[in-house]
């Protein structure tokens, strides 16, 4: 099997500021943290030949990775502007890995930043993503994205009995997790009665079952293995990828409840030759509580239909069998849009480099990022390793 | 009231809109591999043939997931919350997006039987939404 497994490195990571941050472009988003990754991995705008990343929802240029890299000054050989909606994430870093192990690119900038909060009013962020929708049939029925996802956990919930309090554990931890991320937007402790008690959105959704509005941008520095051995930060390893997109309306979908992201990280798995079992630490797309849930079943870390249980019983928590978003998700850390799913990368990067801090999984040497969208149209799944892994 | 959006027709769909507004559902039907789909495609979702046609459904399915929204997505449907978008499973076996009426939130279980109301919002557009159809069957 063709595979581009220990070939490709994560080098350098870097965040900007997140959460409410006025006055900032989407350009610069992705051109400051773009910088802060370079500084991260020592090397110069120069050594850059290739650039990834992802539409703004505010920003109107077309050609998003080349009106990025023109504000950094750089002329790569390789760009592509990936809109697989939230699967962007670690779609990107894959088909990044993918290029510089054909050969198209040397060292590759992975990055997405974007001003939902600040650029958008809540209203207007709210009403681009619903004229996402398919006019003819689904818009002109009212429908939220947020509303896709929560006929998939009202199902979940029929055919598993998913309990609304289980749904609220996950905004719960996440939370735990995001007071020991330095800069997170949300920082009050919350409890399951809050989440409970929070205004309902779209059922059974309530407020704190839904992902932040924020501001912020993220980037990735990745290059081959050979070269990243030189670098300065210990090399984080692409170890395999896959990605599954099963249906554009979720009316379409053959199953709500077992999603392509079975499908996504099985592939994932084969190509880096792990089983869920050996994950130490995973970064999973949390835009809502019971996206989390359902995904804890379909990339294998429990059985189908167990999720709620699971989560109830602290396994996605430190010292349970998988820690996720150990930096505080989509949930309470930030979600700019598209660039929400960067952080869950940018965390797993630090845990493997050991540098989580207070967050820290002991001993962390395999990571799973998984990124999704519109309501389980488009799944995308990535294993990372240390050198020891390889 | 600000108007809410109201589908652009376009050839693939015209005569889905054209059937509702005469007071029918229509469904694509394959007629090389027996295939039937919503949404209307001038190709068979499963073989690509191009010998669909349309034949007019039951109306009747029942609720496969549904989401009450109590957060209006934009200025149009504000005065319309809380409404209860839902994912009708036909019985000639596809599913659609709609919403339901008269249909207090609170009563609305998956499994329930459902028939197609139709909803005359302009001359040209009539929407397919759903009503409970009698006691809840089993799915």
């Amino acid at each position: 099997m063709r595979s581009y497994r220990g070939q490709v490195a994560i080098v350098g990571v870097g965040e900007t500021p997140v959460g409410k941050v006025p006055g900032r472009s989407a350009l610069w988003f992705n051109a400051e943290a773009t910088r802060l990754a370079l500084a991260d991995a020592g090397i110069d705008k120069s050594q850059v030949d290739g650039l990834v990343t992802a539409p703004s929802f505010v920003a109107p240029f077309a050609r998003m990775s080349v009106a990025v890299s023109e504000y950094l000054g750089i002329q790569p050989t390789f760009s592509n502007t990936l809109n697989v909606s939230g699967a962007t994430a670690a779609a990107s870093v894959s088909v990044a890995a993918a290029a510089i192990h054909a050969g198209l690119a040397d060292t590759v900038v992975v990055c997405c930043g974007d001003n939902m909060l600040s650029g958008l009013t809540r209203d207007l962020a709210v009403k681009a993503l619903v004229e996402s929708r398919d006019p003819q049939y689904e818009a002109p029925f009212g429908l939220l994205v947020a509303t896709t996802f929560a006929l998939t956990a009202q199902r979940h919930m029929a055919e598993y009995g998913t309990t609304p309090e289980q749904l609220a554990r996950v905004a719960v931890i996440t939370r735990e997790h995001a007071l020991r991320k330095p800069g997170a937007q949300m920082t009050a402790p919350i409890t399951v009665a809050d989440v409970l008690a929070s205004k309902l959105v779209t059922t059974p959704y309530h407020m704190l079952d839904c992902a932040l509005v924020s501001d912020g941008g993220a980037a990735l520095v990745l290059t081959t293995a050979e070269r990243a051995r030189d670098y300065r930060r210990a090399p984080v390893y692409l170890l395999g990828g896959g990605e599954s997109y099963t249906q554009e309306h979720i009316f379409c979908a053959e199953s709500i409840t077992t999603t392509g992201a079975a499908v996504s990280s099985r592939r994932a798995y084969a190509m880096a030759g792990v089983d869920p079992g050996a994950i130490d630490v995973a970064g999973i797309y949390d835009c809502f509580t019971g996206t989390v849930i359902m995904m804890l079943e379909d990339l294998g870390f429990c059985k189908k239909g167990e999720g709620g249980p699971f989560v109830e019983t602290g396994a996605i928590t430190y010292g349970g069998r998988i820690p996720i978003n150990t930096h505080g998700g989509m949930l309470s850390y930030a979600h700019p849009g598209l660039p929400g799913g960067f952080f869950h990368i940018v965390e797993m990067v630090r845990q493997l480099r050991g540098e989580a801090a207070e967050r820290q999984v002991a001993g962390a040497e395999l990571a799973l990022c998984h990124s999704l969208g519109g309501g389980f149209a488009t799944n995308a799944t990535i294993v990372l390793g240390t050198e020891a892994t390889l | 009231m600000t108007a809410r959006p109201l589908p652009p027709i376009d050839d693939d769909t015209r005569a889905y809109w054209a059937g509702l507004a005469r007071g029918e559902l229509l469904l694509q039907h394959c007629r090389d591999c027996g295939h039937v789909q919503v949404y209307q495609r001038a190709l068979c979702g499963r073989c690509l043939g191009a010998r669909v046609e349309h034949r007019p459904a039951s109306g009747r399915g029942r609720v496969y997931s549904f989401s009450t929204v109590h957060r209006a997505p934009s200025a149009e449907f504000k005065e319309d919350v809380p409404y209860t978008v839902v994912l009708v499973e036909l019985v000639e076996g596809p599913r659609m997006i709609s919403t339901l009426v008269d249909a207090p939130p609170e009563t609305v279980r998956i499994g329930q039987a459902v028939e197609i109301v139709y909803d005359r919002v302009s001359p040209e557009i009539t929407l397919p939404r759903f009503r409970r159809a009698g006691a809840s069957m089993t799915s």
